[in-house]
């Protein structure tokens, strides 16, 4: 997968780019707006992600150009300004998903496989793990046959934690990912620790091995 | 007297009428005037002319009997030997008569005037020229009356007539004022509905209204100029918002980028990567503030579109689906009392449902037991959706600020106070009248009154 990544904060971009090398992307770096319509322009990418807020370019019109090079690129739009006309007019213009920042790193992968699961087919789609299968497409956890009754927020979480197995998700990371940008006073909460502990007993109905493994003073870990 | 005249302007001063109707009801005010002052004049007028004129006939009419009396002597009209020594005839339908009668007193007379007489047990009312003249000797007194009932009955005749006259003048003029007036007050309509029509400097229409009106060419380009003032004002206000967004934002997604990369490589103790998520903590916590203040300022600037049809009772349930694990986790009972079926206002959804979410997410923060209730009804034609809690309360004293900005009601709970502050915020934005009241240790209640 080869990605390139359109920020003007050069230090924010290394550190995205640091991020998705460890996940075995291959990323290019854009600045500004003139060296990712020159890059855009030579080179084949899967994703794009584009900080539309360039000092030199109109991250709008970047788009609009990509789709004549790069048509199967997929987009996913960057902004801190928060405008709320950049995010229609971004996905009027073919962005695939929208990230405000700040975002977590962690978010970001989650949206790229999302995207990727979503366009390359279905056999990534269904995840095993024991004798469970975890459908991302239909939304659903089943044990052999018979379905895991889980509530549409706790299938969430499941399903980033196994997504992202054998990797410490915080508190934060959980809560971003299931309520997403909700001006929550309250994330200290321990809300993601009653979910977890409903899920927990749900799946020790049929098995009793400990899959999410408790990360003192920090998270979860999924373990398979 | 005072008073009432005071009362009058005062009644005026309430009464808000269109400027075409203003000047339509002022013309026909000044003609009606005109007119009574016409109806009265015109008759009394028409009525002088036509008296002088059946004076003139009159005193004509004198003349001929002179000159008979001259030429035949008073003696073809008066028997000198009867006893009433006397003459008189009218003609059948007693309009005119004419009669010579002997009178003893000598001095001279020479009038016209109004006079009733008897004629044949009929009372007729006459204006009689009244004359005296000396023949042989002897005073005759002439008179030559001529019915004046012809007189009265036309000019009653006349006054009917040029009431219904001036009638149908007004109205016709009325009318014709009233579509004349609309016309020319066709631009001056059109420019109060521009800037009806307008809810944002943006959205204003800087077509000049075509008009040959050279005042209105004026108020159309002086209200363009100010729009253009107040558009620039607004853009630059937006663009500093976005700017300062900017410019709080991505230091923060730098930093928090970086955390993220050194939790991910791990590689530290315990102790460091709680450290490290307890900056992440602080971190959100600075961003929730961020974002909450611009989306306040952004409220201020008036940047959300205020058109969009919204199903409340969409609303109510999307919140309540998003809340529901919350609700469940610390096990309170969702109580709905939804009356208002399809509740619908115009408004922006995304805003409606901060506001909601932000009550229901608040109640569900400071109630412990018991129930959280979301209740739907009108009273009277306003519809109301309540938020109701059974939860710890709030002390009267600190009720009046709980909308104010980095006050909140319970200090032992580290919230910022700037959920309320957004939610009157977006209140305000809609004309939402939100009233709150609470019992401490028993619960509060939200009530939003949505305007009709």
């Amino acid at each position: 997968m080869r990605i390139l990544i359109v920020e003007d904060e050069k230090s924010l971009a290394s550190e995205i780019k640091q991020f998705l090398e460890k996940e075995d992307y291959n990323c290019d770096l854009a600045f500004t707006g003139t060296e990712a319509s020159e890059l855009i322009a030579v080179n084949p990418y899967d994703f794009i992600l584009l900080d539309i807020g360039l000092p030199d370019y109109n991250g709008l019109d970047l788009i609009k150009e990509a789709k004549e090079y790069n048509s199967e690129a997929y987009f996913i739009v960057i902004t801190a300004r928060g405008e709320l006309e950049d995010k229609v007019k971004g996905f009027d213009l073919g962005a695939d998903d929208y990230l405000p920042k700040p975002f977590s790193l962690l978010e970001l992968l989650s949206r790229i496989q999302a995207i990727t699961r979503r366009k390359f087919g279905q056999q990534s789609s269904v995840i095993a793990f024991g004798n469970f299968t975890l459908d991302t497409i239909k939304k659903h956890l089943q044990y052999e046959t018979s379905p895991v009754d889980l509530t549409k927020k706790e299938y969430k979480l499941l399903s980033y934690l196994v997504l992202n197995k054998n990797r410490v998700l915080d508190r934060l990371q959980l809560t971003e990912h299931i309520w997403g940008e909700f001006f929550e006073d309250d994330y200290d909460s321990n809300y993601i620790d009653v979910h977890i502990k409903n899920i927990r007993k749900k799946i020790s109905v049929f098995d009793d091995t400990n899959y999410i493994k408790t990360i003192r003073g920090i998270g979860y870990k999924f373990e398979y | 007297m005072a008073l009432g005249i005071n009362l009058s302007i005062n009644m005026m001063k309430s009464i808000k009428l269109k400027l075409k109707h203003k000047l339509a009801l002022f013309n026909a005010l000044s003609k009606a005037i005109i007119v009574t002052v016409l109806l009265f004049i015109v008759p009394w007028f028409v009525s002088n002319i036509t008296i002088r004129d059946t004076d003139n006939l009159l005193i004509h009419k004198l003349d001929q009997v002179l000159d008979l009396i001259d030429r035949l002597g008073i003696e073809a009209y008066i028997d000198m030997d009867a006893e009433l020594k006397a003459f008189g005839s009218y003609n059948i339908l007693k309009e005119e008569f004419i009669s010579i009668e002997q009178i003893d007193h000598a001095e001279q007379i020479d009038v016209i005037q109004y006079s009733q007489r008897i004629i044949e047990d009929e009372l007729v009312e006459y204006r009689v020229l009244s004359y005296s003249i000396n023949e042989n000797g002897k005073q005759y007194l002439i008179e030559i009356g001529k019915s004046i009932s012809t007189i009265v009955r036309f000019e009653e005749n006349l006054k009917r007539f040029a009431f219904l006259f001036l009638i149908v003048v007004i109205t016709l003029t009325f009318l014709f004022d009233l579509s004349f007036i609309r016309y020319l007050l066709h631009p001056f309509n059109k420019i109060v509905d521009k800037l009806r029509t307008t809810n944002h400097p943006d959205s204003f229409n800087y077509e000049p209204v075509k008009t040959t009106t050279e005042d209105f060419v004026y108020l159309d380009e002086t209200i363009h100029s100010l729009m253009r003032k107040i558009e620039a004002a607004f853009n630059n206000e937006r663009e500093y918002i976005s700017n300062v967004s900017h410019e709080l934002l991505t230091p923060v997604s730098i930093i928090q980028s970086k955390l993220d990369n050194i939790l991910n490589n791990s590689g530290l103790d315990e102790e460091d990567m709680i450290k490290i998520y307890e900056s992440k903590k602080t971190l959100r916590r600075l961003t929730n503030l961020v974002r909450t203040l611009l989306m306040i300022s952004r409220i201020e600037n008036e940047e959300y579109i205020l058109t969009e049809k919204v199903n409340m009772s969409t609303v109510i349930k999307n919140v309540t689906e998003e809340l529901e694990d919350k609700l469940i986790a610390k096990n309170l009972e969702l109580r709905l009392q939804l009356k208002l079926k399809d509740f619908l206002i115009e408004g922006n959804e995304n805003l409606l449902f901060t506001l909601l979410y932000n009550l229901v997410n608040n109640s569900i923060r400071y109630t412990e037991h018991g129930f959280i209730k979301i209740a739907s009804f009108k009273k009277g034609n306003k519809q109301i959706i309540e938020i109701s809690d059974s939860g710890i309360g709030i002390h009267p004293d600190k009720i009046p600020h709980i909308f104010s900005r980095f006050k909140n009601s319970n200090e032992t709970k580290d919230s910022y106070g700037l959920g309320l502050a957004l939610s009157k915020k977006i209140c305000d934005y809609h004309n939402i009248n939100v009233t709150v009241s609470s019992v401490v240790n028993q619960g509060t209640t939200f009530m939003l009154e949505f305007p009709h």
